[in-house]
This record gives C-alpha cells, sequence and structure tokens, in this order.
C-alpha cells in the first residue's frame, strides 16, 4: 500500500505489464490516482515554440513579444502541464512552505519525458542563495536530480529578487541576474553542444531567456533549448 | 532572537524524539541536510528540527466586562435556558460539558450566556469549529450579540496574526497557534471533519486551554470517544433532544443485499423495489453512494429502467460546478431522485425527502454521517416520519451505532 504526498491517503499503485519484466527499479509512486487526474497535461494545440495551449497552432502573445526583442532568435520551450490551480497549489506547498518531499511528486509528473530529451548538458535554473538558504534545498536540481545528470553551469546573483514575488511588468523589466559558474568541468567538446535548461514553471520567460542569454555568452555555438514542467 | 528577554516566555525545541512540539504529530520527513521537519503543520511555517518553539504563558488580564459584554435581548425557549444555565454552571465548577443537541435546536444563542459569564471574570474564551464557513456564519452573530467586544476572527484563508482579544473565532487548526491561552474553549459541530479522527487537530485543541480551562463541545452526534469521555466522568452530557416541531426521529430501517447493488448496469430488483415505492409515495428520494465515481453510473442506470420511465434524476458531488444550482433544483422538485455522496449529510433541508443509502456497510459512513444523513428525513411539522433505509452487505458497528444513537435520542 502507497500513501499519496498530496492528499495523505493510502492507495494500490496501479501495475504495468511492462514494470513487471523491467530491469529498472520503480520507486515507489507516492501520488494516487485521483490527485494526478487534477493535473492538466497540454494539449495538442499550442504555440510552437513556448507551448502555450492557444485556440490555434499559432505563435502567443509572450513569444510575439520575445520575437521582437530578440529579431527571431527564440527559445524553444517544451512543457508538460497547465499550470492550474493544483498545480498552483503544489508550488505553494513546495517552494514558499518549503515542503521538500514534494519533490517526489514531480519528479513523478516529469520522469518519463524528461528522460526521454537529448542533449549534451542539461543544466538546471539556480535558486537564489538566500532562498536556498532559507529553505536548505535547491528548488529545480531536487526535482530533476537522478533523472538526468545535471551540469549546474548557471548561478544567481546573490540579492536578486524571487520571480513568483514580481508582477509581469517587472519580471519583464528585469535585468540579467545569472552567472556562468567558472569552476564546473564540461570536457574539451565545448562546440556545438546541445544543451536544455530545466526549469519547474515558464510564466513570461523572462527567466529562461536570462539564463539562455548568459549560457549563449560562453558558449556560442551551442544550441540551447528549455523543458518546463507547467506553462 | 534571545527569547529569555520576555519574561513568562519558555522555550522548547520544535522536534523533539520524532515528534512535533507544535502539532503532536510523529515527524519522519527529511531536508537534504538530514534535520527532519513537519509536514502535517508546514501550512504555519516550517518546523525543523533544531528550531525552537517559544510560547509565551504571560497571564493577560482583560477588563472585567460588565454582564460580560452581552448586548443580546432575544429569549430562549425552555429547554434552551435549562441547557444554557447548566452550561454557566459547569463552566463555575470547572467541568467539561458536551452539548448533544439536534440540529436545528438553537446551539448559538445557548452559548451567549456561558460566553458573557466567562468574559465578566475578565477572562479569555475560544470558540473554535473544523469549517470556516462555520466560523464565517457564527462571527456576525456572535458580533452582534456582544456588540462592544473585539473579537478575534481567524481561519486559514485569510491570513492575520493572532492577537490578544478576549474572545476569538477560529476553525480548529488555528488552535495550533494558541498555547494555554483560554479559559473557556467552546468546539462546535466537534464530530465533523476534519476535527473528528484527527490527532494533530484533538492536541491542538489540548494545547489551547489553560491547565485550569474549561473545554464545552457542542455536536448533533457524539463520536466514540465523546461518549468515552462521558463515561469515564470528565465530561458533563447535557442533551437537548427534540426537533423545533418536538417529533421524533425517524429510526432507520435496514436491509441486508447478498448480491451486489448494480451489476452490468442493472440496478438489484431489491433496491429498485425501494426506490420505485418512495417515488410512487410521492417523496423525492436521496440516494447516497460512497464515491463520486459511482453517481454517473446511478444515474444512467436509474435512468434505464422502465418503472422509472419520466422521473427525473441527476446526480451532484462536491466539485460539481452547477452543486448549489442542483441543490436548489431539488429542493424547488424539479427532479425526484438525487444522487449523491456525503457532501449533502449536513446542513441542507428538503421538503419530504425520504433517503436510501447504498452500501451503508463502506467505512466512508462514520456514525456521524449515518445519524446525520438520516435527519435529513421528517424534518417538517406536518410530515415528521418517513423512510431512511440502510443497505448493507454485512452488518457492522457504525450501522448498529448509527441506529442505536437515533433511538436514545428518541426516548
Amino acid at each position: 500500500m502507497n500513501q499519496c504526498l498530496l492528499c495523505d491517503q493510502e492507495f494500490i499503485a496501479p501495475i504495468m505489464f511492462h514494470q513487471i519484466f523491467s530491469l529498472t527499479k520503480l520507486s515507489p509512486s507516492q501520488l494516487c490516482p485521483h490527485c494526478l487526474s487534477k493535473f492538466e497535461k497540454l494539449n495538442k494545440i499550442c504555440c510552437p515554440i513556448c507551448s502555450k495551449n492557444t485556440e490555434e497552432a499559432k505563435i502567443c502573445a509572450d513569444c510575439q513579444l520575445w520575437q521582437e526583442k530578440y529579431q527571431g532568435n527564440l527559445l524553444k520551450n517544451i512543457a508538460l502541464y497547465r499550470y492550474n490551480n493544483y498545480f498552483h497549489d503544489l508550488m505553494v506547498a513546495y517552494k514558499r512552505y518549503g515542503d521538500f518531499e514534494l519533490h517526489h511528486v514531480l519528479k513523478e509528473l516529469c520522469q518519463s519525458d524528461v528522460r526521454k530529451l537529448q542533449a549534451d548538458l542539461y543544466v538546471p535554473i539556480p535558486t537564489s542563495p538566500e532562498h536556498q538558504a532559507q529553505r536548505k534545498f535547491d528548488t529545480v536540481s531536487a526535482i530533476f536530480e537522478g533523472i538526468v545528470p545535471l551540469t549546474p553551469l548557471l548561478k544567481k546573483k546573490s540579492g536578486s529578487k524571487a520571480q513568483g514575488e514580481k508582477n509581469r511588468q517587472q519580471r519583464l523589466r528585469n535585468s540579467q541576474s545569472f552567472l556562468i559558474d567558472k569552476n564546473i568541468e564540461i570536457g574539451e567538446n565545448v562546440n556545438n553542444l546541445n544543451i536544455i535548461l530545466l526549469d519547474d514553471i515558464y510564466t513570461t520567460g523572462a527567466t529562461l531567456y536570462h539564463a539562455r542569454d548568459k549560457l549563449q555568452e560562453g558558449f556560442p555555438n551551442a544550441v540551447i533549448k528549455s523543458f518546463t514542467i507547467c506553462r | 532572537m534571545d527569547s529569555s528577554i520576555f519574561k513568562e516566555t519558555s522555550k522548547i525545541a520544535v522536534i523533539e524524539n520524532g515528534k512535533c512540539n507544535r502539532c503532536g504529530s510523529a515527524v519522519k520527513s527529511e531536508l537534504p541536510n538530514g534535520k527532519l521537519y513537519c509536514r502535517k503543520c508546514i501550512g504555519i511555517g516550517r518546523a525543523v528540527e533544531g528550531d525552537y518553539l517559544v510560547r509565551n504563558q504571560e497571564r493577560i488580564s482583560f477588563s472585567k466586562l460588565s454582564n460580560g459584554g452581552l448586548t443580546w435581548h432575544g429569549e430562549l425557549t425552555t429547554l434552551q435556558k435549562q441547557i444554557s444555565d447548566q452550561l454557566v454552571l459547569n463552566f463555575q465548577n470547572k467541568e467539561n460539558s458536551l452539548v448533544h443537541a439536534v440540529t436545528g435546536a438553537g446551539k448559538t444563542e445557548m452559548l451567549f450566556n456561558l460566553i458573557s459569564e466567562c468574559l465578566k471574570k475578565g477572562q479569555r474564551a475560544c470558540i473554535a469549529t473544523p469549517r470556516i464557513d462555520v466560523v464565517n456564519e457564527l462571527y456576525p452573530r456572535f458580533k452582534e450579540a456582544f456588540f462592544n467586544v473585539k473579537i478575534g476572527k481567524y481561519h486559514g484563508r485569510e491570513f492575520k496574526k493572532p492577537d490578544l482579544d478576549q474572545l476569538t473565532i477560529c476553525t480548529t487548526h488555528q488552535l495550533m497557534k494558541f498555547y494555554q491561552a483560554f479559559d473557556l474553549l467552546v468546539i462546535d459541530e466537534v464530530d465533523s471533519f476534519p476535527y473528528a479522527g484527527d490527532p494533530q487537530l484533538h492536541f491542538a485543541a489540548k494545547q489551547a486551554v489553560k491547565i485550569e480551562g474549561v473545554r464545552a463541545y457542542l455536536t448533533a452526534t457524539p463520536t466514540e470517544d465523546l461518549l468515552q469521555e462521558i463515561k469515564q466522568g470528565r465530561l458533563k452530557l447535557l442533551k437537548l433532544n427534540r426537533r423545533f416541531h418536538g417529533g421524533l426521529l425517524p429510526v432507520p430501517k435496514e436491509k441486508l443485499f447478498l448480491r451486489a447493488y448494480l451489476k452490468k448496469n442493472q440496478i438489484n430488483p431489491n433496491l429498485m423495489k425501494e426506490i420505485v415505492n418512495t417515488i410512487k409515495k410521492d417523496h423525492p428520494l436521496l440516494l447516497f453512494v460512497p464515491r463520486i465515481e459511482q453517481i454517473p453510473v446511478y444515474v444512467k442506470a436509474l435512468q434505464r429502467e422502465k418503472q422509472l420511465e419520466n422521473i427525473k434524476i441527476a446526480g451532484v458531488h462536491a466539485s460539481d460546478p452547477d452543486r448549489i444550482q442542483k441543490v436548489q433544483d431539488f429542493r424547488d422538485r424539479k427532479f425526484q431522485i438525487l444522487v449523491t455522496t456525503t457532501i449533502l449529510e449536513r446542513g441542507v433541508t428538503f421538503k419530504n425527502v425520504w433517503v436510501i443509502i447504498v452500501a451503508a456497510d463502506d467505512p466512508i459512513y462514520t456514525i456521524a454521517s449515518l445519524v446525520q444523513i438520516a435527519g435529513r428525513v421528517g424534518r417538517a411539522k406536518e410530515d415528521s416520519d418517513g423512510l431512511v433505509l440502510y443497505c448493507y452487505h454485512k452488518y457492522n458497528k457504525n450501522i448498529r451505532g448509527a441506529i442505536k444513537q437515533i433511538r436514545e435520542m428518541n426516548q
């Protein structure tokens, strides 16, 4: 019997046929089917750039702004779920209240899709040192750790306010708040790297665009894309 | 901050021996640095191993209000007055009370004298309840009855730091923020979710009262642990077992089912007989099923029944966007059968309604739920009897307990 981290109720996890014969050891599920069903997967009709669900499969308003700003050099983002109220509650509990255990839930929601991502480097979006000191864990790395090998190339300048505390205008006006960690070794071949940035939520895109700009400075020939759990 | 600068504060480790000292829960979750933290009470700030819980035990003296601040001039019925007087007496004698009164008996009014007695002495009182809606309902009534008293109102939907109010109205969750603070703690709807059966909230309620403080519980359906406390003499039972119309509560009928209630989209013929009988006698029917997913299945099966041709049937559950409208339509007799779950167990009145509980032996139905559901029937003066049917495969102690409780209330 498993216990759900979100509703506390005990449940019997459904077993898939292929899991019985699978060699990889599965961590027991901590998300019951009822709670799982509350998270909405994004549907196929979406913005081709950032995965936002739109009326037609056209570039969304956010991406149009970025298109102007970057003269077409857009960031391709893959996202899985819609940021609905249940997701909001989950993220509030995880990030604001610091309920570290919930990283298991977020992992469960995205791991099969994250494993499919092909890249040379997987770079998590960092948290500011102040937040990390307060929470005692790194919110993004904790989710993706163990699914793919992470390369923490980016660091956040101290003193930068969290995105969640700012409104849309403030976020878009924001200046660069990332640094490249010079101490990280990434091997010989730094040309034509495929890099995927990993984050939890894509709201305006400001964070990910800044992160990309910084990385591109260090690796001018790299192809950079991003992955977020929510859009 | 060094707490020793405040006089009369005490400081203890918040997590001790794998237990949270703020909410009483067992703590198992760990941060990456190996420190334990409590998930149960994380909503009021994360308690991490190594942190301290600082409590202010300073004795605050409030002004002794003349007449206890009571500005209410209504009148109690004879039965209400008996209970009200007994509550005051028990408070004076420092005895805990349990008011077991049927719904609609006017419990709130019976509290006014008790609260005023406490405030009169310059002491501090709190009315707590498991449900936010009940807090919102109680607050304006007390505001009116105690016009000049500043009342602190706290629940999870509106954040406010706890203040030194002489009278507090809050949810049982908020009690975690108080430590030996109240001379009188009243808990309304003490049998309801989430307070009932939640050791964390019971711990909080115990911690919030002063050692020499007094507790009073209100309920229409006392839970087993409260009845146990009465037996042990730790609670005094005050009973008000008449509905306002003076009639008795209808005693449920039990029926054993050997076959499935629903098989291949066919309702069990014995169950059908009861449903058809209710409809023939022109009573609207509430059909309770244990789980939300079963509602559409039952609705469909009922709609296909030949005997129920021209009968309108609907289903409603907690997160149904049309919930309020459907409940109103059922009240207006726009359909005859409403399939539902325990969300309609309390706080709703339908004229002349009869009820059938499918799988009354399901663990989701506690004694309190079964009694509350039975309490939907016979609420009108001219139609004070009716059918309450508990269908079961396996007779259990909740069914027995519910029927026993109803019989006792009728004596």
